[in-house]
């Protein structure tokens, strides 16, 4: 942009000074808004004022009147502190318009589209853009998105694919985890610092912890509740057997492992249950682990008690 | 700007000068004014100086702050010796607020051995409450509190007792009868081990046994009851003269009208005070008046019940005796050294006091009941030391039962220098010397039929608002290790916070 500007001016500066030199050079080459109003050539040589031919007589009537009258920049918001982007935004959101009526689909099913990360944006409009504003455009890119496959219009996808990460990260799916020829589905889960491996069939129920009773590892009735929780939200207590294997951690820690392995196994059997699962909250996993004890602290953050002496 | 002066000085000055001569009136109102007037200011008493500002306190003062000392406050009396205890141990066995069940069948001679009521909830005969008090059958935290009336679950090792127990006494024809059986219970924590002790002693009842009991095997090695070296035994052997009058006391009480209805049909040389022709009952409260002769009492007792025929020179003619029915709970305890010490300041085994001893020989084989009957001794899990000899004989008792040849290699054995107790390790010898003496019954969880009739009798009790369906029992079947029926009640009488509605329970 910055060099383009300049190469305006200098060619601006430059027909400023043709008449002085060759009165008769026609102009024509510079762009109209950018062609200095004839009104204002004068020369000073005035020797050669009588040879030369006179200048043709102006005609107002067809280009003055359109020309501008100071140089006007490329963009629009060239005075603004980030003109690409403005023009990316702008560009954005009159396909946004234009094609609003086109029909879109959820957001779930649209494809998934590696759009440029903050930094990559960056290098990309070389301007330092604002997270908040970034986030704008990729609403907007996500809108677009929607639009459903069949009616996507060329100009649109050509738009969109700009906006992507080189490479194609989401090109490589990951099998899913399915029933083993036993009928053994397997889920792994981590809390704390317990991580579970549960291996879910189908049956009447019985679960057996590291190869004991569910009694005799949670004491707690509500141990043993959360560990199996995924199941009973969804009343599949009686409907699977669970065999489980645990390890490190204290007990609330080992049960809500367990909770999540079991979530996770039971995705396997039945992936429909999905949303009831992520409802019940046995889905999200919780990766807070304890945090460490700082050097000068007592504990984790704690300071020791401020003495006067 | 703004004037030094008010209109009204400025219209007025020369009252405000004669007002300035004379003193502030107290009784005038004094108004707050805005700083316009210097007057309020020069006028107002001169400001008190603060007291216990920091600049007015001495050099080298406490600067700690000065509290009150607190008077003691008069405690509460602590209740009296023996209250707290009582309260501890004490067993309530009705609640008047829950439901009443209709058409709960009562445990009686008719239902105890019926198949057909397999899996329901039976209540206990209100008439032998009182014996079953006696023989300190019902424990506290058993939760008989939580219902109108105590109750059981009829399971399938119920109904086997109670056709058992039919058989021994000769009402249904088998093999069985005037036999011994003897049994050793365990199961898991919460699987219902001391309440399987409580059936067989209410159908004992029932069947017009004579019922002896040692509820806490503990309290006879635990140091609580005194002892005595007995003269002339070698090794030298302990009784628990204390201990026996109270095994006394309890089996007086409950088998009050058996022992009265039985006269004596044996000589009793050592027993000075017993006429001839006097009743059980009366030998038997011998010795709960004199503490010293109570071992002695309870021998004279323990033969005369295992008597089969009158011995020569007595005149009454023999009644015959009934069975017999020997419950002990927590047998881990009797399996190692007790607390007590000899006079060298050795430990005491427990197989030393004469009370111990007497219990566990009835394990061995042969015709230890002299008129048939059950014995019963089961181990305990929520009071239990942790006893390796034990745990190896009752594994060799299972291996036993399912048919492994103690030659065999498979055959369970302590470990090389493990210290296993070897009279420990003796008795269970002498008990499987021949097969099918000794028995294992493990109890586990509820079947699921006994599941759901034992949820929904939470739910006719009134503990229970919720629909009873499969889906429900299944639930609490899994959450309480497979239905260990401690962990059952214990889930079932949680409040359920998580389900508001309020529905009818399906019967």
């Amino acid at each position: 942009m910055a060099g383009h500007r300049s190469n305006c001016i200098a060619q601006a500066m430059q027909l400023l000074r043709l008449p002085s030199s060759t009165s008769r050079v026609t102009v024509s080459r510079a762009p109209s808004h950018l062609r200095p109003p004839r009104t204002q050539t004068r020369t000073y040589a005035t020797s050669e004022e009588a040879v030369s031919p006179a200048a043709p007589e102006i005609d107002f009537s067809t280009s003055s009147s359109r020309s501008p009258a100071r140089i006007v920049p490329a963009s629009p918001a060239y005075f603004s502190g980030s003109p690409r982007f403005i023009d990316h935004v702008l560009k954005l959101e009159k396909l946004q318009t234009k094609y609003s009526g086109l029909p879109t689909m959820e957001a779930s099913e649209a494809p998934r589209m590696a759009w440029f990360k903050l930094a990559q944006f960056r290098d990309f409009v070389g301007e330092p853009v604002p997270t908040k504003k970034y986030k704008s455009l990729v609403k907007i890119l996500q809108r677009l998105n929607r639009i459903q496959p069949a009616a996507v219009p060329a100009e649109v996808r050509s738009t969109l694919e700009s906006f992507l990460r080189p490479g194609n990260p989401y090109a490589q799916q990951l099998a899913p985890p399915t029933v083993d020829e036993s009928g053994r589905a397997r889920g792994r889960g981590k809390r704390k610092e317990s991580s579970a491996v549960v291996h879910l069939v189908e049956g009447e129920g019985e679960i057996l912890v590291n190869g004991r009773s569910l009694v005799d590892v949670f004491k707690r009735v509500h141990d043993r509740e959360s560990a199996l929780w995924a199941l009973r939200c969804t009343q599949r207590l009686d409907k699977y057997n669970a065999w489980i294997n645990v390890r490190g951690g204290g007990v609330t820690g080992q049960a809500e492992a367990i909770t999540l392995a079991t979530a996770r196994a039971l995705l396997v059997h039945e992936p429909a249950l999905k949303p009831v699962l992520r409802k019940a909250g046995v889905i999200s996993v919780d990766a807070r682990r304890v945090e460490r004890k700082k050097p000068g602290h007592v504990k984790a953050r704690k300071m020791p008690t401020w003495v006067k002496r | 700007m703004v004037p030094s002066a008010c209109w009204n000085c400025v219209l007025r000055p020369r009252a405000a000068a004669t007002r300035a001569l004379l003193p502030p009136s107290s009784s005038a109102p004094r108004v707050a004014s805005a700083p316009f007037h210097s007057s309020a200011a020069q006028y107002a008493q001169p400001a008190k100086k603060k007291a216990n500002t920091q600049t007015m306190m001495k050099h080298r003062q406490s600067m700690s702050i000065r509290r009150k000392k607190k008077k003691p406050v008069d405690r509460v009396r602590p209740p009296p010796v023996g209250e707290r205890k009582a309260l501890k141990k004490r067993i309530v066995l009705s609640n008047p607020n829950a439901l009443e069940i209709e058409g709960m069948a009562d445990l009686s001679a008719e239902t105890m051995s019926n198949p057909s009521l397999r899996g329901t909830i039976m209540g206990l005969p209100v008439d032998k409450l009182d014996q079953l008090r006696a023989v300190e059958a019902f424990k506290p935290k058993q939760s008989w509190s939580l219902f109108r009336r105590p109750s059981t679950v009829f399971r399938r090792s119920t109904y086997e007792m109670g056709r058992l127990i039919d058989q021994i006494t000769g009402d249904v024809e088998g093999a069985q009868q005037g036999k011994v059986v003897k049994k050793i219970v365990t199961g898991p924590k919460g699987s219902g081990k001391t309440v399987h002790l409580l059936q067989a002693m209410t159908m004992a009842f029932i069947k017009k046994w004579v019922v002896i009991t040692v509820p806490d095997a503990r309290e006879l090695v635990s140091g609580d009851t005194a002892y005595s070296p007995i003269e002339g035994t070698n090794p030298t052997q302990y009784v628990q003269p204390n201990a026996t009058s109270t095994l006394l006391s309890r089996v007086v009480k409950a088998n009050q009208d058996v022992l009265a209805g039985l006269r004596i049909s044996q000589q009793h040389p050592a027993l000075k005070g017993l006429k001839p022709g006097s009743t059980l009952a009366d030998l038997a409260k011998l010795g709960l008046q004199d503490a010293a002769v109570a071992w002695p009492v309870f021998q004279a007792l323990w033969t005369e019940l295992n008597a089969t025929k009158a011995a020569p020179g007595v005149k009454d003619e023999f009644q015959p005796r009934p069975p017999m029915l020997v419950t002990l709970d927590g047998l881990a305890h009797w399996m190692g050294e007790s607390v007590y010490r000899a006079a060298d300041y050795t430990t005491i085994h427990s197989h030393d006091l004469v009370f111990v001893n007497h219990f566990l020989s009835l394990l061995t084989q042969g015709q230890t009941l002299g008129n048939g009957g059950l014995v019963l001794y089961a181990t305990s899990t929520s009071n239990s030391p942790s006893n390796y000899s034990l745990e190896v004989g009752l594994d060799q008792l299972a291996a036993r039962q399912e048919g492994v040849k103690p030659s065999s290699p498979e055959y369970p054995q302590p470990e090389s220098y493990s210290d296993a107790d070897p009279r420990v390790m003796d008795l269970f010898q002498a008990s499987m010397s021949k097969d099918g003496l000794l028995e294992l019954q493990t109890l586990s969880g509820l079947t699921r039929d006994e599941t759901r009739s034992y949820v929904t009798y939470f739910a006719r009790s009134g503990l229970l608002r919720e629909v009873v369906n499969d889906q429900l029992v299944g639930e609490k079947w899994s959450l309480s290790g497979g239905g260990v029926i401690g962990e059952l009640e214990k889930v079932l009488r949680r409040p359920q916070l998580s389900r508001p509605q309020v529905a009818t329970a399906t019967a």
